[in-house]
């Protein structure tokens, strides 16, 4: 350690950006859950069946990493159901199904009361995941990049 | 007369339940306050990657991959589709090459933040581990919009990309990029010129530039030391040899050096994504072998929503038989990846070689010597991540 | 009847309102000890928060910003279990919280709140103030060898070495201070800081060195060494839980709010500027040295969002190099200052 004077000069910088950033600037911080923020189009949320549009290819089983897809015998199709235990939401069957099958919904609230509840048949899976709880009285915010911010919400 | 053994040294066990010793236990034996014998105890989040690699279909491996870095994905994802690019003998479209290395380098970005955030709260000062960690949010909000995901994006596919750019993320990339030269001078003025941290880091875990050799230790913490070696210029992938950057390399192979060379390669890293935002050149974002077999509709959707439908043969690839090898420069340092396929859907033997592994070498060496309150200093700047070593 | 009840009453009143009994338990003790721990430990978070862009404490009383997350911690540490590990040594184990509190909050009873308002009238409390203060650290190494852990071993050996580091300074400054207005009774003192004459502006070397020495002493950053959270767990503290762990994380924040009511009286002139008539004796020059040593502990709680912390030999060098130098020069400006006032100038 120098057994010079302190360095007052860079002491004096760092409590003085300390107090810029205590007086001037905002809080990056989304005040969940009174405010909820919006996800942008093509978020890689649940995942929804369109039953009509199915044709039993069975791609999506076959390719999903954690063998969360499973084929279910319905009348004389197989449709899938998922086990949202093991999803890792990588996409991957959304972007293989040749017929554009399934499609991604921007809800990950991914909190059940028991396993059963996790494993959605193919019924489940072509309503789509429940709607996630939302207190009255909060507001829906959308993230824009500021240059001096950092993140502006509106 | 009779002798008495008396333990003179006192063994310390940072173990895992331990504020500052991360998913690892460190064995140390000190003298008073200095350390005279180091041992780190490492295999605790071994998850058998390799292992169950060679139960999964090559697609299937790309996010399994991408788990032990975490923070850092798309290099090692990167590297991953490049060795089983050359095994199928597929080259990528140029503008996939240019979105794989934009996103290469927005994950460095965030990964050294992340570096430098966790060794600021091994020092101590708190404002310095919530200011990088806030600005990494930008970072994710990015690659949120190109991706889909905030982590383990699985972006790069063999062939090219999932997604192409969305509308409006040059602006939005550039507003970040200023966002973040501004932040970085406040880092230096908070964090960087505080004498405190001077003082701390200093001097301190001295790594000799023949050591850094001989040992084998790789990324920045090899650049720190005064080796220029960086797998981007040594052994140029995708499109970084059209790209100018620097190789942030210092001499005094401390702690603080490190840490300097990683806030130099976040600056470089915002360098490159601005050359490839600037050169991007249109085009498919998946190679044409793999677009043959798509229906109407999908290329429909396609040309509509810029991302990719995969073939169906992305779900059984069988590769031919042979073996291949890669390096990339993920965000830690060098990362080796070596495949063998056997023509069957599953890879014979898949090894990966983290530069966290490669780092751990450092830890006996350089620790002795030092005081014990210089074990989380020296550790934080080697930027060690046990899940990535211990994969 | 009512009479009696009146007569009761005012004898109970009289009773709390005499010094010996309200200095010690009301203000400027345990009472008012109680809710400025309370409230710094709260500004500590929130300050720290927005340095760092986020909210802090925000929850428990949501109009008031959180102010009384404090009171909910307390309540959830008085319901904790009290674990006590089987083979410490019982007594100073179970003992040490108690009197660590007791032995930093003891000082209390020697400082003045107003001129006429102290709990017993001496001409050396200053003296007694700095040697009661130095009697709580002891407890801190007591506690950490009794913890049989090596982390509580190291954070109590490290809290020795500081001990007798930042002890030095503060004792010369205070006598600094003692010689610059010739007496060491804290009224008098006070006195003679008569309008404008602060002691932090008279002898600033002696406010430096008494202050650095305070953040030294009470755990603030860059000096939170025996209590380092990423290399020694908790230091000596870290077998505590439940109430235990409660009164060892009090300690530090009462000893700060002690020091700071000792520098608000020496440097920064205590109860003054009150200007007759309007003294309201003891109630306004009261919450004038209340209000200057809320901006000392303020000014301790900030450096949390700025510094890292230092080593324990770097801070051992700056207590025992610059530091020790800064007092003694401090001593000898005092000397300095003096002799000028007898020349005549002063």
């Amino acid at each position: 350690m120098r057994l010079g004077l302190p360095d007052i000069k860079a002491h004096v910088r760092a409590s003085e950006t300390a107090l810029k950033y205590l007086t001037a600037k905002p809080r990056i911080t989304v005040p969940y859950p009174e405010a909820l923020l919006e996800l942008p189009q093509g978020y890689r949320g649940m995942v929804k069946l369109n039953v009509e549009t199915c044709i039993s290819c069975t791609q999506c089983a076959r390719i999903c990493p954690s063998n969360a897809i499973k084929m279910h015998k319905r009348e004389r199709k197989r449709l899938p159901g998922i086990n949202y235990q093991r999803c890792i939401f990588c996409g991957f069957c959304v972007d293989i199904c040749p017929v554009i099958a399934l499609e991604f919904t921007d809800v990950h609230d991914l909190a059940f009361h028991t396993l059963p509840e996790h494993l959605f048949e193919p019924e489940g899976f072509a309503k789509g995941p429940p709607p996630p709880h939302v207190a009255r009285g909060t507001r829906k915010v959308r993230t824009e990049i500021d240059e001096v911010r950092g993140f502006k919400y509106e | 007369m009779t002798l008495e053994v008396v333990e003179k040294h006192l063994e310390l066990l940072i173990g895992p339940q331990h504020p500052g010793s991360g998913h690892m236990r460190l064995v140390a034996k000190l003298d008073g306050d200095i350390i005279v014998g180091f041992d780190p105890d490492v295999g605790f989040v071994h998850r058998a990657v390799e292992k169950i690699a060679e139960t999964k279909g090559y697609v299937q491996i790309i996010p399994l991959v991408e788990r032990p870095p975490l923070v850092d994905c798309v290099n090692v994802n990167l590297g991953y589709v490049l060795a089983l690019e050359k095994l199928l003998g597929v080259e990528p479209p140029p503008q996939a090459s240019y979105l794989r290395v934009l996103a290469a380098e927005l994950n460095r970005v965030a990964s050294h933040l992340y570096g430098i955030a966790i060794h600021a709260i091994m020092i101590g000062s708190s404002t310095m581990f919530m200011w990088p960690l806030a600005d990494r949010e930008v970072l994710l909000e990015l690659l949120q919009d190109l991706s889909g995901a905030r982590v383990t994006y699985s972006y790069v596919i063999p062939g090219g990309v999932r997604r192409g750019l969305p509308e409006g993320f040059k602006e939005k990339a550039l507003k970040a990029f200023r966002y973040l030269r501004r932040r970085l001078r406040d880092y230096d003025d908070l964090f960087l010129s505080n004498p405190v941290t001077v003082n701390r880091l200093r001097g301190v875990g001295v790594i000799e530039m023949r050591d850094a050799v001989n040992l084998g230790i790789v990324g920045p913490n090899l650049r720190a030391s005064g080796v220029p070696y960086d797998v981007r210029r040594a052994e140029p992938y995708c499109v970084y040899s059209d790209l100018d950057f620097e190789v942030m390399t210092r001499r005094e192979g401390d702690a603080y050096s490190r840490l300097l060379v990683r806030i130099g390669e976040i600056e470089q890293s915002m360098k490159i994504v601005e050359q490839c935002l600037d050169k991007n050149p249109s085009g498919p974002i998946l190679h044409e072998s793999f677009l043959r077999g798509l229906s109407p509709k999908a290329r429909a959707y396609m040309e509509q929503t810029g991302r990719v439908r995969f073939p169906a043969l992305f779900s059984a690839l069988k590769p031919p038989q042979g073996e291949v090898s890669v390096r990339v420069e993920a965000g830690r340092g060098e990362l080796f990846f070596y495949v063998v396929s056997d023509g069957s859907p599953t890879p014979y033997r898949l090894r990966m070689v983290t530069p966290s592994f490669r780092n751990l070498a450092a830890f006996r060496h350089v620790m002795v010597g030092n005081r014990l309150a210089d074990i989380p200093a020296i550790y934080g700047s080697l930027d060690y991540f046990p899940p990535e070593a211990d994969r | 009847m009512m009479d009696s009840i009146e007569g009761f009453v005012n004898v109970i009143l009289g009773l709390l309102f005499t010094p010996q009994i309200f200095v010690p338990l009301v203000y400027p003790g345990l009472l008012t000890a109680a809710v400025m721990a309370i409230v710094i430990i709260w500004l500590e978070r929130k300050v720290a928060a927005k340095v760092q862009l986020r909210y802090g404490p925000l929850y428990v009383t949501k109009r008031m910003g959180g102010v009384t997350q404090l009171v909910a911690d307390l309540i959830k540490f008085f319901f904790a279990e009290v674990i006590v590990p089987r083979d410490v040594d019982k007594l100073p184990f179970k003992l040490g919280p108690a009197l660590l509190l007791t032995f930093s909050l003891l000082p209390v009873v020697a400082l003045p709140v107003s001129g006429q308002f102290e709990a017993f009238r001496s001409d050396a409390t200053l003296f007694l103030a700095v040697a009661l203060l130095s009697v709580g650290p002891i407890y801190v190494i007591i506690v950490g060898w009794a913890s049989n852990n090596k982390f509580a071993l190291i954070g109590g050996l490290r809290e020795g070495y500081l001990l007798v580091c930042y002890e030095l300074p503060v004792f010369i400054s205070a006598l600094a201070m003692a010689v610059l207005y010739g007496s060491l009774d804290l009224v008098e003192l006070v006195r003679m800081q008569g309008p404008g004459l602060w002691g932090a502006l008279l002898n600033p070397f002696a406010a430096v060195s008494f202050l650095v020495a305070t953040f030294m002493s009470t755990s603030r950053f860059p000096f939170e060494i025996a209590e380092a959270e990423s290399e020694i767990v908790m230091g000596p503290y870290t077998e505590y839980s439940g109430i235990c762990y409660g009164l060892c994380m009090a300690y530090s924040y009462i000893k700060l709010y002690v020091k700071s009511i000792l520098f608000a009286l020496v440097f920064l002139g205590g109860w003054l500027p009150t200007v007759w008539p309007f003294t309201l004796d003891p109630t306004l020059p009261g919450l004038i040295v209340a209000f200057k040593a809320a901006a000392v502990m303020l000014v301790g709680v900030f450096l949390r969002a700025v510094y890292p912390r230092y080593r324990i030999d770097q801070a051992l060098q700056i207590g025992w190099r610059p530091l020790f130098a800064l007092s003694t020069a401090s001593l000898v400006w005092s000397l300095f200052m003096v002799g000028v006032k007898v020349g005549g100038w002063v």
